[in-house]
Parts: structure tokens; sequence; C-alpha cells
């Protein structure tokens, strides 16, 4: 490859980031599309879109300081979705077809077969150096802390990032509190053995054992949308009381269960509470 | 000899009212085309007279219409066209850009020129018909020409596109309709003639189990079309409303408890369900008779 290639490549990257920031976007970054060695099959880029060079990722739409700082918890369940992100992801498509000629797909937000999302956007981000995997679930950034990420799938050959050196978790604090209480904020809030999803163990200061409950976690964080619309509904069809399966109908959760699905943009998840105690990023969220 | 420049140049010259509606009109297409669409049109509200019974003209839903203006977007971008997973191009297929766009027309409209401007409804409001036909504007705004393929509209440029409208009661100069059939292409001619079918009649015939047939006559032109609207309905929009219907009335109608606790968390009814809750994701579930179209075809060829 010549060097005039190379600068085009480069002068490509400055300007899609610089359109990402534009959008509204906080991080970008590019990762290879032959890197997703640990992708499930079917998942990864070059199966997607046939002659995949890249993955532009974009991070950002994140809960606003305002909304974090909110008393009403369920404010935040209906202002804090994938949707804005995943608009900053098609102008970068468009603007990749359309000006650089070569193919471009934004991965969508929902899953496609049996619950499986088409790519992991969180590998994708983490290969980008948007962020690193975290002891609670989510990628964070070292600087912004939690975000929402999107994809863009393209054939134009770009310069790569690499994954961050340095893991944005676990955060010193962190570090420090599982010296002195053998936990972390997260985990002290959500705590895999006491009914909640989190659990883990440090070492040197790094992640060396991490525990998750996805379905656990499912139950706390999608309570009012399709998996509680489906639950809300086997228990109105088992229901043999006219009256109660009436009041099924008409209750409160089932309520807020169509509404989350039917405005799906604005209450997909409904809890954010082992983010709220994070450290990484929470410098963002202090504000006047 | 300045007396007949003057004369001149008042014959040429344009009258004052209608330079304004040409310089407002030219605006409207740039701030729309800087917006996202990719193309634009606007059409007299009379020429709906000859089409649509009184009671759905553009000025029975705004009193006092005097113009459309239609705005076209391209759906799933390049890249989705070429995805093995046909997953990809449903969920990619449509991002409400023409909704947007037409808003923000409108809006200039309304708080720049002082007329009155919506956007022309889209969606049913009774039954499955809407309440405005967007194919219909899109025709009478010159954007393109009824297709054999389910009479898709489809713009010479272009191929498939999608559209919004805004009713208002400013007064525009309007564009031509589009005087040469899009569909058939040339090619499609060819083939017709080669084996007795289009290619998007090849790819989904009405005779053997498909949606699609029509003739091309001596001229060249569409002759007769047919379009199996119901058997479409139920192979593109396989998870929407429609099948979320469907598949509630099967569970209702389960008598066996188990087996609806099945239905209910399968991955059928879970895709059902999540198209409706990310509706504009997935509207679409077949675009078999526009991927073989050669109209717009160059626009979707990128490296």
């Amino acid at each position: 490859m010549s060097a005039a290639d190379l600068d085009l490549m480069e002068a490509h990257k400055r300007e899609l980031g610089e359109l990402a920031k534009k959008a509204g976007a906080l991080v970008s970054g590019v990762a290879d599309a032959n890197a997703f060695t640990a992708a499930m099959e079917g998942q990864r880029p070059g199966e997607l879109l046939p002659g995949c060079k890249t993955v532009f990722v974009l991070g950002g739409a994140q809960p606003r300081a305002g909304d974090w700082a909110s008393p009403s918890y369920r404010h935040m369940e209906t202002t804090s979705t994938s949707d804005r992100v995943t608009a900053m992801g098609n102008r970068i498509a468009q603007h990749i077809e359309r000006r650089f000629g070569y193919y471009a797909v934004t991965i969508p937000p929902g899953v496609d077969r049996a619950r499986r999302p088409f790519l992991n956007i969180a590998l994708a981000a983490e290969l980008a150096g948007c962020g690193s995997p975290s002891l609670a679930g989510p990628v964070l950034h070292p600087q912004f802390g939690f975000m929402y990420y999107t994809a863009v799938l393209t054939t134009l050959p770009l310069p790569v990032d690499a994954p961050l050196s340095t893991p944005a978790c676990p955060a010193p604090e962190c570090v420090s509190m599982w010296d002195e209480l053998g936990t972390t904020p997260c985990m002290a809030t959500c705590p895999i053995d006491d009914g909640g999803c989190l659990g883990g163990k440090l070492e040197g200061g790094r992640v060396k054992e991490r525990r998750y409950d996805v379905a656990r976690c499912t139950t706390r964080v999608q309570t009012s949308f399709i998996p509680g619309f489906q639950k809300a509904l086997e228990a109105v069809f088992d229901e043999p009381e006219k009256e109660k399966r009436k009041m099924i109908l008409y209750s409160s959760q089932f309520t807020r269960t169509l509404w989350s699905m039917s405005y799906s943009n604005v209450s997909q998840g409904q809890c954010f509470e082992c983010m709220r105690v994070c450290p990484v990023g929470s410098t963002q969220r202090n504000l006047l | 000899m300045s007396n007949l420049a003057e004369l001149v140049r008042a014959a040429l010259a344009p009258d004052a009212e209608t330079a304004i509606a040409m310089a407002r009109a030219d605006e409207l297409r740039k701030l729309a085309l800087t917006s996202g669409v990719d193309v634009v049109g606007i059409a007299p509200v009379e020429r709906w007279d000859e089409f649509v019974p009184p009671g759905a003209r553009p000025y029975d839903i705004l009193p006092g219409a005097k113009s459309v203006v239609v705005v076209g977007v391209r759906g799933p971008s390049a890249g989705a066209w070429q995805s093995p997973d046909h997953r990809l191009i449903e969920m990619n297929g449509y991002d409400f850009a023409n909704d947007r766009v037409i808003h923000l027309v409108a809006d200039h409209i309304e708080q720049e020129y002082g007329y009155q401007a919506i956007q022309a409804p889209g969606l049913p409001v009774g039954g499955h018909q809407p309440a405005f036909s967007m194919m219909l504007a899109a025709v009478l705004a010159g954007l393109g020409t009824r297709s054999f393929a389910a009479n898709i509209i489809l713009n010479p440029q272009y191929g498939l596109l999608y559209y919004s409208a805004c009713l208002t009661t400013l007064t525009l100069p309007v564009d031509p309709m589009l005087e040469q059939d899009v569909c058939p292409a040339p090619m499609c001619v060819q083939v017709y003639k080669a084996g007795g079918r289009t290619p998007c009649q090849a790819a989904c015939p009405s005779d053997d189990g498909g949606c699609l047939h029509g003739t091309i006559g001596p001229d060249n032109r569409i002759e007769s079309t047919y379009y199996d609207r119901e058997r479409c309905v139920s192979r593109a929009m396989n998870f929407g409303i429609n099948s979320f219907q469907k598949a509630l009335e099967q569970i209702a109608n389960e008598d066996d408890d188990e087996r609806r606790r099945m239905m209910i968390h399968s991955d059928f009814f879970t895709r059902s369900a999540s198209a409706i809750a990310f509706y504009k994701e997935s509207v679409a579930q077949c675009f078999e008779c526009m991927r073989v179209c050669p109209i717009g075809r160059a626009e979707r060829k990128l490296k």
C-alpha cells in the first residue's frame, strides 16, 4: 500500500470521526473486520457484509448528568435508549456510501433469531478501542464511562485502532474498595450471592473473575419490555377467572408494558443501579 | 433601443408573485435535499381530482390546500442489499428520514412563509387503507411511475424509494409528471420477450406460488398487471402487526396450557412482538422483487 493510500485512509477516518462528533457521538474508533475471532459463527462482519474490511464504532447517547441526578428512577427508564446512537450510525453509513462509494451497513439494535444480536456490538467497541468490558457488564470508556454503542460494517479500508491497553474497569476507587471490603460498588449494589446479578474477583488491580446472572438481570432490567409483555400475557391466559383477567389486562404493570413496547425507543431498560454507583466517567455527571 | 430592451426584459421577467413562489420552491427543495432526502417533487392539488374520490383529496384533509410537496429517500443502504443475512435488510430498510424531513419542510412553510402546512397522513387509520396514498402523491409529483412489482413506484434514478408528503395552503410552482414510464426497463422488455416474464415476475410468479404477473404490450409499455396483495402480505410482513394478530389469535385459541406457554415464549412470537416494538426497523421482510429490479441498480453498485 502506497503512502498516498495510507494518507487517504487516514483522511477518510478523520472525516468520519468529525462527522460522528458532529452527529453527537462522544467517541469513535475502527476495528479490523478480521479481528472478530471470538464472535459466534454468523455474527462476524464478513458474514454479514461480504468483503467487509473494517467496523466503524460510535459511542454516545449516554444518559445526561441531569438524568442521573433525577430522584425519579422511572425518569431514566424513559430517556436512555440506543435509538439516538443508531441514528448516528445511519448517518455514517450513508456518508461512506454516498461520499466514498463503499458499501456500508449499520448494525440494528434489535435481536436476530432467538434473541441473539446481529453482531456483538460490545466486542466491536472493545476491538475499536472505544472502551473495555466491565465487571458490571457494559463496555466502559475510561473518560465517559457508560454509553451506548453502534457499529457500521463497511468495505472501506480504514486505519484500525487497538483495544485499550489499560481497561477502564476496575477504577482505582474500586480496587481500594476491593482491598478493604472484598467487593466493588457494582457488586455491592447487586450481589450475586444475595439475590443480585454481579460477582467476581480482583487481583493485582485487574478483574480476575466475573460472574453475571443474565437471567436474573433480565427480570430486573426488562420488567416492562417484550419479556414483561410475554410474561403478563401468559398470566392473562392462565387466569380462569374473568374478573381477575380483566384486572391483569388493565393493571398498571400491563399498561406500562404496552407503553414501553409501543414507545420502544423510550423504555428498553429499567435498571441502571450498577452503573449509577460506577465511578468510571462519574466526573462527567458532576455538573452544577 | 433602450425602450426595446426594457420591453423585452418586461416580457421575459416573471411577475413578482411568481418570482417569490419560484424562490420559495427552490428554497424548500434545497432544505429537503440537504436534510437527507434524495428527491423532491411538487404537485398541484387539482391533480388528485382525477384519481381520488371526494373526501380523500388534499384539500379535504387540509382545507384550502394548494400544493403538495413530496420527498423520497432510499431505504436500505447498498451494503444492506449485499448482506446474505436477509434479516439485516429487513431491519435497515427504514429510518423515517422522509418523515423527519417532511416535518422540516412543513415547519419552514409555516414559520418562514406564514402558510399552513401539515404532514400528509401515511398510516392506515381504518382497516389497512391509508388516509392518503404516498404512492399516488409520488406519481403526481413527477417522482416515479407504477411498476409490475407490487405496484411499487419506481424513481428513474433510484428505483425503490420511501415517500412522505406535505400538504400546504402555499401556492408553489409545480413539477410535471413523468412522461415516460420507468417500468418496464429496456432490459426487462428484452427478458420478457425472450421468456415471457420480467425479472420481478420471474422472482415471484403468481402462477407458481408468487404474487406477480403482467403483460407488456407491443409499445413496450405495461399492458396489464396482476398483484396478489394477500399473498404478498403473508411474505412481506411475516413479523409485524399482522403476524402478531395472527399469533395472538392462535394463542388465545390454544387450550393446552403448556403449548400456549410455548407459543407465547416462542422465537416467532418474540420476533412478532419485537417487530411491533421496533416498528420502524422491520416494516417489511421481503425485498425479492426489488432485488432483481434493474431500476436504480447502478446506485447500489459500490466498491
